[in-house]
């Protein structure tokens, strides 16, 4: 199912808080809505669920409009979890399977092949309650894929998940890829949002600052990033020429700079001024590109906030 | 259509499992009759097995008392609801000495009375015989004689005037202090006090310690009230066997008319009986509008409203859960039926519980009770979707109970005048019409158009109440974290 974002707008209360925002995602895709809290993603979210009417734009769904059958191929894990935890896993599993217009059998069946799946068969007949925090998250992902959508909008998967299960989550989602489901990621774990999607949209202040592929981002953002560890001051290193962002974490400093000045001159500059334990110089990941779009706005709020 | 019935069959489902239901089904049945034992066992132990003991003080005589007594033991004959008993004077030795003293100076004055009448009697014969010597003489001597027993009499009448005067006041001292004195020791529930001019006067004092005295005396009051009467009309001269068929007391049988039909009037099952199925109104209508509340605010905090909607249409969410809901409120109500025809297999009670227990009035409570429960829930709809907390939601649901509670307050007026002006336009409130219709029926049988105006208004006001909460669950799809504020909910509702 392709998905098509045109120009969504939306305002509470005279603040806008979705701003022309314009994205696609195409069947067999995985699309990251990333953002800071705040930034719009989930309301973003809700419209195209048509949980929310936007004021102004459109969504297509391979071209048409929302219609009432889209919702039973429309799989939709929300940010903030909560399930019925009096009941059994059976019993849960089988009400949003039926909401979903599965037929009794068909569902049964369903829950069944996905609790075991999942490595849950036993916990069919338990009380939600029973079961550890990372099993109910599983429980909780199961109501948003038991009926095999074509659309997957996931809201921070991977929250309060170990390890373990959310590898188990990130196979799911490529398996879901690989089957050309549609997948709208939003998350904050900026690292399994780069192994994983196809697609970035960036989203800051309700409008989309950085949007494309990883390449394309890249290309963008052609910057090397130099990463300097020491016990010297390194908060000299912010004034070297060619430096255009910097990020000082305890003793570790992140310098992008201007992919115009070698990166060999500003090596040889830092040799020269402090004395390191750890000197890298890599290609900015994602959240740098992100930290390097959003923290100079930010900085001017603060700015004229004080 | 097909997701109406799946979140209904849910709603109805999960919630007839839970023990809040069991609960909430239960032990109000068990509560009413654990109250109603325990208000019949007091009011048997206040009225058949202990009489109240109540003395008679009498002043300067004894003459009433025992035949107040004798009176009161006839009026209440096998069940004695107050014993009147005699209190007795002083009669230790030292009294009895005065007393003999003044009996001693009684017979004095009386010898005394006796003697000077007979001189004067003398004196009357010798003066009516013819003049002579000895008539003169007689005469003067017997004057003497008069003139000294006149002044012996009366010095032995002041005397007795005065012994007199301290051995009464003694005596009804004593009396006073003894009977307040058995008063204090709860020996006595109370004293009537007559003293015989009053008396005659038609005022007698009751002395008791209890409040409640003054209520159980009436007996009393009536044996009084009957006694003295009797002693006015004798003193008319009128004949005992008139007396006695002028004072045949009246019995008085309640008969309420219900249309066409008659039956004998019972206060306790008439008044407590509607109160009663008010309450169980209130229950059934509360029961499952809680857990409709409850249940949207869960799931609005939790978010699973959201993956609801991205199954369903609001409307198929609302109303799934409403008429869900509703059959459990049903499902209440029938057990309640079960529990009064189990207890009707051991007890058969009487004419006057199936004419308060009958199909007509069974059918207007669950009309009442759907009526009330759209409504309430519609309200509830609306107000789950403006919280995001049970605690924050909490009063404005306190509030919406004691609103429907409220006339409960208003029972008494209500049932004594169930079609009065006021209590019919009361009836016409939405808030209040399914309780006061329902106080309103056993009783007062309403006029029918009363039905048709309190079930038009219920019909509109659930509509309006659907309508705003449709709107405000559409609204509450923006907002979440914190409680909406009243104007931006109206600000907001104007953009929809």
């Amino acid at each position: 199912m392709e998905i098509q974002v045109k120009n969504l707008y939306k305002t509470f209360l005279d603040t806008p808080v979705v701003d022309d925002v314009s994205f696609t995602a195409k069947a067999g895709q995985i699309v990251g809505l990333l953002g800071p809290n705040g930034a719009g993603k989930t309301t973003t979210i809700r419209m195209i669920l048509h949980l929310l009417k936007p004021d102004d734009g459109e969504i297509l769904f391979d071209g048409k409009p929302f219609s009432a059958r889209l919702k039973s191929r429309i799989g939709y894990l929300p940010e903030e979890r909560g399930i019925y935890l009096k009941h059994t896993v059976g019993d849960v599993l089988m009400y949003f399977a039926r909401l979903k217009q599965l037929n009794a059998r068909k569902a049964q069946v369903e829950v069944v092949r996905h609790l075991d799946r999942f490595d849950m068969v036993d916990q069919l007949e338990t009380p939600i309650y029973q079961l550890s925090k990372g099993q109910q998250q599983k429980v909780q992902i199961l109501t948003a894929i038991i009926h095999d959508p074509d659309l997957l909008v996931l809201d921070e998967p991977f929250f309060g998940l170990d390890p373990l299960n959310q590898d188990i989550i990130r196979k799911l989602i490529l398996r879901f890829r690989e089957e050309g489901k549609t997948i709208l990621l939003s998350t904050h774990q900026m690292p399994m949002a780069e192994s994983l999607c196809d697609e970035f949209v960036f989203i800051h202040r309700g409008k989309v600052v950085l949007s494309g592929s990883l390449a394309q981002i890249r290309k963008q953002f052609k910057q090397n990033l130099i990463v300097v560890e020491a016990d010297d001051n390194l908060r000299e290193l912010e004034h070297l020429n060619g430096v255009q962002h910097f990020r000082l974490e305890r003793n570790t400093a992140y310098l992008t700079i201007d992919h115009r000045v070698p990166a060999k001159k500003i090596v040889s500059e830092i040799m020269d001024r402090i004395t390191f334990t750890r000197l890298e110089v890599n290609r900015p990941s994602l959240e740098d590109i992100f930290l390097q779009i959003v923290q100079p706005e930010e900085a001017e709020t603060q700015d004229k906030q004080s | 259509m097909r997701n109406f019935f799946t979140i209904m069959g849910w709603e109805f489902g999960r919630h007839l499992r839970s023990r809040s239901f069991a609960m909430a089904t239960l032990i109000p049945p068990l509560l009413f009759a654990a109250i109603i034992l325990v208000f019949l066992f007091f009011y048997q132990q206040q009225n058949t097995p202990q009489p109240r003991v109540i003395g008679c003080v009498e002043l300067d005589t004894v003459r009433y008392c025992p035949e107040l007594h004798r009176r009161l033991q006839e009026r209440q004959a096998g069940m004695p609801s107050v014993i009147l008993v005699t209190i007795q004077g002083d009669t230790t030795p030292e009294f009895r000495q005065k007393f003999s003293y003044l009996q001693r100076l009684k017979a004095e004055l009386d010898s005394l009375n006796d003697a000077y009448n007979k001189i004067k009697e003398r004196r009357r014969y010798i003066f009516q015989q013819p003049r002579s010597a000895k008539r003169e003489r007689l005469l003067r001597t017997t004057y003497e004689q008069l003139h000294l027993t006149r002044e012996q009499r009366d010095l032995a009448e002041l005397e007795y005037t005065n012994n007199r005067a301290r051995v009464d006041s003694a005596w009804n001292n004593y009396l006073i202090q003894t009977a307040d004195s058995m008063l204090r020791s709860n020996a006595i529930e109370g004293y009537i006090l007559l003293d015989p001019e009053e008396f005659q006067q038609g005022i007698v004092e009751f002395h008791s310690q209890t409040p409640s005295n003054f209520l159980q005396i009436e007996p009393i009051r009536q044996v009084l009230q009957e006694f003295l009467i009797e002693f006015r009309l004798r003193q008319a001269g009128i004949s005992s066997g008139e007396i006695s068929q002028f004072l045949q007391p009246v019995e008085i049988r309640e008969i309420l008319m219900e249309g066409h039909q008659r039956r004998e009037f019972n206060f306790m099952l008439s008044y407590l009986g509607p109160v009663i199925i008010v309450v169980f109104l209130f229950v059934s209508i509360f029961t499952p509008s809680g857990f409709l509340f409850f249940s949207l605010i869960s799931e609005r905090k939790s978010r699973l409203i959201e993956i609801l909607l991205t199954s369903a249409s609001p409307l198929q969410i609302i109303a799934g859960k409403i008429i869900g809901l509703g059959f459990l409120g049903l499902v209440q109500i029938f057990v309640w039926i079960g529990i009064t025809i189990g207890v009707i297999m051991f007890y058969l009670p009487g004419e006057e519980f199936w004419s308060l227990f009958t199909w007509q009035h069974l059918l207007i409570f669950i009309l009442y009770f759907s009526l009330g429960y759209l409504f309430f829930g519609a309200i509830y709809v609306a107000i789950g979707s403006l919280f995001d907390s049970e605690e924050s939601a909490h009063h404005i649901n306190l509030l919406l109970r004691m609103l429907a509670i409220s006339p409960i307050l208003l029972a008494v007026p209500i049932l004594l005048y169930p079609n009065a002006w006021i209590v019919r336009i009361l009836s016409f409130i939405p808030f209040l019409t399914p309780t006061f219709m329902i106080l309103r029926t056993p009783l007062g049988h309403p006029p029918l158009i009363d039905y048709y105006i309190s079930t038009g208004v219920m019909v509109v006001s659930i509509i309006v109440a659907i309508v705003l909460g449709a709107q405000l669950f559409k609204l509450s799809m923006m907002w979440y974290g914190k409680n909406l504020r009243f104007r931006d909910a109206l600000k907001l509702l104007r953009g929809l």
